[in-house]
């Protein structure tokens, strides 16, 4: 049987752990990327969003064997992006972050809505963040936010 | 816009928003033991005998037998234990910690864990409860006289049920003992001296044998005031035990089953009126304080103080009381006290508007404090009271008057609309004396001979934005750009004791004394010296000294003041119920960073319409939290509320920075009567009574035919 | 690779699941929840040949790996599945959630499944014995039990083509979004030539599997619009008596009451 390994922030890695072991756990503690946050465990915060080939998923309800081969993207690699510094130049201008928890998450939310739809309008915007729980902001910063980076960051999507 | 309010970018903002911020469970496990809690099964129990399984090398059992000290957190009253005493008080109630290096071995010896109990009979129902932690009552003019002379008198019960804090990130403690002896003890946390204070009593040492730090922190808003002095307490336990560090973070369900919630409340109003006018209040509150006292007392006295809301009450007469049951303890929640009789006396004069055929704002306006009135605990309002300019702004923003004639018609259609207003105000810092005779704030501020300056108060960053607000005022009084003054997570063996973060205190109080302390250090300022200068908490001139015992004087030396609106459509075929619009005018003095009181004000106004609307939670009959999860206890996402405009009306005070009140606390105060009185609007003007009122709960009203 | 497979073809994928006691893999959303440490997963989320959407005759075929977020996207996906899928969760549990895994979870409250049982929908198992298409009605058994044998896959659902355009749905959850259903109606209503062809209702999560009554619907079929409002009172006391539902987070006689009125709502926007 083939040995399981996945692309994560665009480096292979090995996964020598159990195949159904959660992607969530198998991201934090092998391989420290700590910017993925447990807030639930059940797919219900979306704390632990990533993007599996550029596409939005709750890590915590995936298995480590349902991303073989497969491109992995954390907030550690995703930062390295120039459309990250456009999300965080305007969520710096806006105070978008309180806490801080569900930040991580919010943005690769954003990234997966910005990469389908680069000029969403608020309705939109809302709907792409509408599995990642917030309780501090209300979301209004937030959504602003993305909106900002989404005008400001044209063309970076 | 004072330059202060001028928004920068926060001081956490690079950290948190490129995931590098290490919250208590991010840092490197290595070396480090996982602790997991060993939970009661039971509401009320004699703890008989636990039979543990063998215990690999390496693996640790920890109960009360370990606990050099008192088993008792410091609290109120001496009864929270570290570990449970003989008997359990409530399902979830920690009887002991496992420990040990892997997390899922210890998960595994945990359930393998087996209690013999004897089982004792709980109460588990508030109605039920008979024996009370506290019971105050407090009284103005003369009550009875008020409701001989009545010309009706009205008498209501309002019901508000738990609320969970829902912070993204669990309850998360960390133990680790030090070379030196010194334990220290980090995490996610609002207050590092409650919890230094709490361990020094359960370790049995002196202030020298620990130190607290507080970890990034992912959001509290109450919930992290008294726990960590409880979980902190387990773990530095543990490890004193394994002579290791031990960490136990919670998952999600043990958060939501084990930690403290927001009181559920029974409020009895009883009010006369005469000649249109409310005469007197007779208010019987009651508390459901869970199996330990807690902050309850103080939670309760808060209460106890707004109940009669913004107006002016000739006579009252408010009971209060914090009734045990065998069920989690409930603590501080963002509001404290407060929500809970703001709903229920916006409610009373909603209705007793509606009785009296009068427009309830118009009621409400006829009644309203001004600068000079006395408060519910004769006290002044000692500053101007802006709620009248303030009302109209709001009715201005979302068309009030209008819309509400409107829906006043006759609705026929599938949707049907309401809309409703509440006003109140939120007394900032410490109830009464609290500040000068309890809290005793010290802050200093350190220059370094480069001329950084370093901010030094115990103050902790929530989310809030303390480390961004809190430099800018030094900055502004100091003339130094804001990149010149550090402000890190306060360690306890570093910075003084400024307080609790906690009581919409930190700008107001704490802010203000690292103010005074920077126009010291400015006066004394020495290029290339490194200098400190201190500064300690004086109440201000014009309070009337409180006593609690009689609850008379200033309660708070200010308030800051809202005015909220919801607008709502109930689908009559589901009893669905969304909030069309939700707008309010915030009264916090000065904005220090007007985004970040804007972002205080927006997040709890939304967790104030969840704890009107979706936030539910459910206990059976023995005790037992059902659906203790974030698919079962729903919070608001980006989509409940899509419409949320708050604006800010300044009415600086002259003993806060530049102006600036209480905050933080406010905007979640008044929701739920605002939202409710929205829903009866739509449901054709009935009368409620309780929150969290849910779709069902606007069906069984539609089915008995508007009949609330 | 420990406790999983992830085989390259369907074939190797039907070789594995007979040969070793393994569980479907496709979204995990559901799996992962009531996660169990030492379970040997079958990795089946990316097989191309469950992951199209194709049409003949009759069927449009929804592979069983194809997600909710790639079933919006296709514009051969009938307009009351989308509203139905379109409700579920949020945006990242549809990008993980599948079709075969939302009928394979057996839970009444999984939201594709009133919108196949009203449109009579089919399923097609595949085994390394061969492949049978069963009504989806008479896949389950009960609460979270069906008639998936210890060696077969779903393959794929059979949507019909046609009879699908007159159609009602509601979801009633705890909040806008990311909400769990407690109650889900859908509804598919024909006629030709005046006479009403379908009239089917089917209930989710309010009872231990979807609901529908075939012999109730009867009292409609073959009738025409003026037949059928006269009908109606008796119709709707029917489903009254025969609605038998479970308490959950909402009541029971919450849930039968929202349930007869969305009955009622959709035979009214069906003209009757």
């Amino acid at each position: 049987m083939a040995e399981l390994s996945f692309i994560l922030n665009g480096s292979r890695v090995r996964y020598d752990g159990s195949a159904a072991d959660r992607l969530l756990d198998a991201l934090r503690n092998e391989y420290h990327c700590t910017s993925v946050k447990c807030g639930c465990g059940e797919g219900e915060c979306g704390a632990c969003a990533v993007l599996i080939d550029g596409v939005l998923h709750n890590s915590c309800c995936v298995a480590v064997g349902a991303v073989q081969d497969a491109q992995v993207v954390t907030l550690e690699g995703y930062r390295e992006t120039a459309r990250f510094q456009a999300l965080d130049r305007a969520f710096a201008e806006l105070s978008a972050v309180q806490c801080g928890f569900c930040t991580p998450g919010i943005l690769l939310a954003a990234e997966a809505l910005l990469s389908r739809s680069p000029h969403p309008d608020e309705a939109e915007i809302r709907e792409g963040l509408s599995g990642n729980l917030c309780r501090c902001t209300g979301y209004n910063a937030i959504v602003n936010a993305v909106k900002r980076a989404a005008e400001e960051g044209d063309g970076l999507w | 816009m004072d330059t202060i309010s001028q928004s920068v970018v926060r001081k956490d903002h690079g950290d948190k928003v490129s995931g590098r911020s290490l919250y208590t469970g991010d840092y490197a496990p290595e070396g480090m033991l996982f602790g997991k809690l060993l939970r009661a099964e039971l509401a009320r129990a004699r703890v008989l005998r636990v039979h543990v399984p063998a215990l690999p090398e390496g693996y640790y059992y920890v109960d009360a037998k370990d606990i050099p000290g008192d088993n008792n957190v410091n609290m109120v009253l001496d009864d929270s234990p570290v570990f449970c005493r003989e008997t359990v008080e409530y399902i979830g109630e920690a009887i002991a910690m496992l420990c040990g290096p892997d997390e899922e071995t210890v998960g595994r010896l945990l359930s393998a864990c087996r209690v013999d109990y004897e089982k004792l009979e709980p109460v588990i129902r508030l109605d039920e409860a008979h024996e009370s932690f506290f019971d105050y009552t407090y009284s103005q003019g003369d009550t009875e006289k008020a409701f001989a002379e009545a010309d009706k008198i009205y008498d209501e019960q309002f019901e508000t049920g738990y609320q969970e804090h829902a912070y993204l990130e669990t309850q998360a403690m960390t133990a680790e003992p030090e070379a030196d002896g010194r334990m220290f003890v980090h995490g996610s946390l609002q207050c590092v001296y409650y919890v230094r204070n709490a361990l020094q009593r359960v370790l049995g040492c002196g202030p020298e044998g620990v130190h607290v730090m507080q970890d990034v922190t992912g959001g509290a808003f109450g919930g992290k005031e008294d726990y960590p002095s409880v979980l902190g307490c387990q773990v530095a336990v543990a490890a004193l035990k394994c002579g290791k560090p031990v960490r136990c973070v919670f998952d999600r369900r043990e958060d939501m089953a084990c930690s403290p919630k927001r009181h559920p409340s029974r409020c009895r109003y009883r009010v006369s009126v005469k000649d249109g006018r409310v005469t007197a209040m007779d208010v019987d509150i009651r508390f459901n304080a869970g199996a330990y006292s807690t902050l309850s007392a103080v939670v309760l006295q808060r209460g106890m103080i707004s109940a009669p809301g913004v107006y002016q009450i000739p006579n009252t007469r408010i009971r209060g009381r914090a009734m045990k049951t065998n069920t989690v303890p409930c603590g501080a929640f963002r509001g404290f006290g407060a929500p809970q009789t703001f709903f229920a006396v916006e409610m009373m004069m909603d209705h007793i508007a509606r009785d009296l055929g009068v427009d309830a704002l118009t009621f409400k306006q006829a009644h309203l404090s001004r600068q000079g009135d006395i408060t519910s605990t004769g006290g002044r309002y000692h500053f101007p009271v802006p709620l009248p300019d303030m009302i109209r702004e709001t009715e201005a923003l979302c068309d009030y008057r209008r819309k509400k004639e409107e829906y006043q018609k006759p609705q026929t259609g599938r949707f049907r609309r309401g809309i409703g207003m509440s006003l109140q105000f939120h007394g900032g810092g410490f109830t009464g004396s609290g500040e000068q005779d309890i809290i005793k704030a010290v802050v200093r501020l350190r220059k370094e001979r480069d001329g950084t300056v370093e901010i030094l108060a115990a103050s902790g960053e929530i989310g809030q934005g303390v480390r961004t607000t809190f430099s800018k005022i030094v900055a502004q009084e100091l003339g130094l750009p804001l990149e010149r003054i550090i402000f890190e997570y306060p360690d306890t063996a570093l910075v003084p004791d400024s307080g609790p973060t906690v009581a919409s205190r930190s700008i107001m109080v704490v802010g203000e004394l690292l103010r005074r302390a920077a126009v010291k250090l400015r006066e004394r300022w020495a290029d290339g010296e490194v200098q400190e200068v201190e500064e300690r908490y004086r109440a201000p001139d014009f309070m009337i000294p409180f006593t609690i015992d009689h609850f008379a004087g200033d309660a708070y030396a200010t308030y800051s003041w809202a005015v909220m609106t919801a607008e709502v459509e109930v689908d009559t075929l589901t009893g669905m119920i969304r909030v069309l619009d939700a707008c309010g005018s915030f009264d916090v003095g000065t904005p220090i960073d007007r985004n970040i009181v804007m972002g205080q004000m927006e997040g709890g106004f939304l967790q104030g319409i969840g704890y009107a609307s979706c936030e539910k939670i459910a206990s059976d009959g023995t005790g037992r939290i059902r659906g203790a999860s974030f698919s079962d206890y729903l919070i608001p996402t980006a989509m409940d509320v899509p419409q949320l405009r708050c604006m800010l009306h300044v009415e600086s005070y002259p003993d806060g920075p530049y102006g600036a009140k209480a905050a933080g606390e406010l905007p979640l105060v008044g929701a739920p009567a605002a939202f409710l009185e929205a829903v009866e609007q739509a449901l054709g003007g009935v009368s409620l009574s309780h929150v969290p009122f849910t779709a069902e709960d606007a069906f069984s009203v539609l089915m008995k035919g508007g009949e609330g | 690779m420990v406790n999983g497979y992830v085989p390259a073809s369907l074939q190797e994928a039907l070789e594995i699941r007979a040969g070793q006691d393994v569980i479907p893999y496709a979204g995990g959303t559901d799996l992962m929840v009531k996660r169990r440490p030492d379970a040997q997963y079958l990795f089946i989320g990316r097989l191309p040949e469950l992951r199209q959407i194709t049409e003949d005759e009759n069927y449009i075929h929804i592979g069983a790996a194809v997600t909710f977020t790639e079933a919006l996207a296709d514009p051969r996906v009938p307009a009351l599945m989308k509203a139905a899928v379109s409700r579920i969760g949020a945006p990242a549990i549809r990008n993980a959630g599948t079709f075969g895994g939302n009928v394979g979870n057996a839970s009444a409250k999984a939201d594709s499944v009133p919108v196949e049982v009203a449109a009579d929908a089919k399923l097609r198992l595949i085994s390394l014995r061969g492949e049978r298409v069963v009504e989806i009605e008479s896949f389950y058994h009960g609460h979270g039990t069906h008639d998936l044998g210890p060696d077969e896959l779903i393959a794929e659902i059979l949507l019909p083509r046609t009879g699908l355009d007159h159609w009602y749905y509601e979801k009633v959850g705890g909040r806008s979004a990311l909400a769990i259903s407690r109650i889900s109606f859908a509804s598919v209503f024909d006629m030709q030539e005046d006479r009403i062809t379908k009239a089917a209702a089917a209930f989710g999560a309010v009872s231990d599997t979807v609901l529908r009554f075939r012999d109730l619907e009867a009292m409609l079929i073959g009738r025409s619009v003026a037949e059928a409002k006269d009908m109606k009172p008796a119709y709707l006391r029917a489903y009254d008596e025969r609605l038998q539902l479970t308490e959950g987070r909402v009541s029971a006689q919450y849930r039968k009451r929202v349930c007869l009125n969305l009955l009622e709502d959709s035979l009214r926007t069906f003209g009757i």
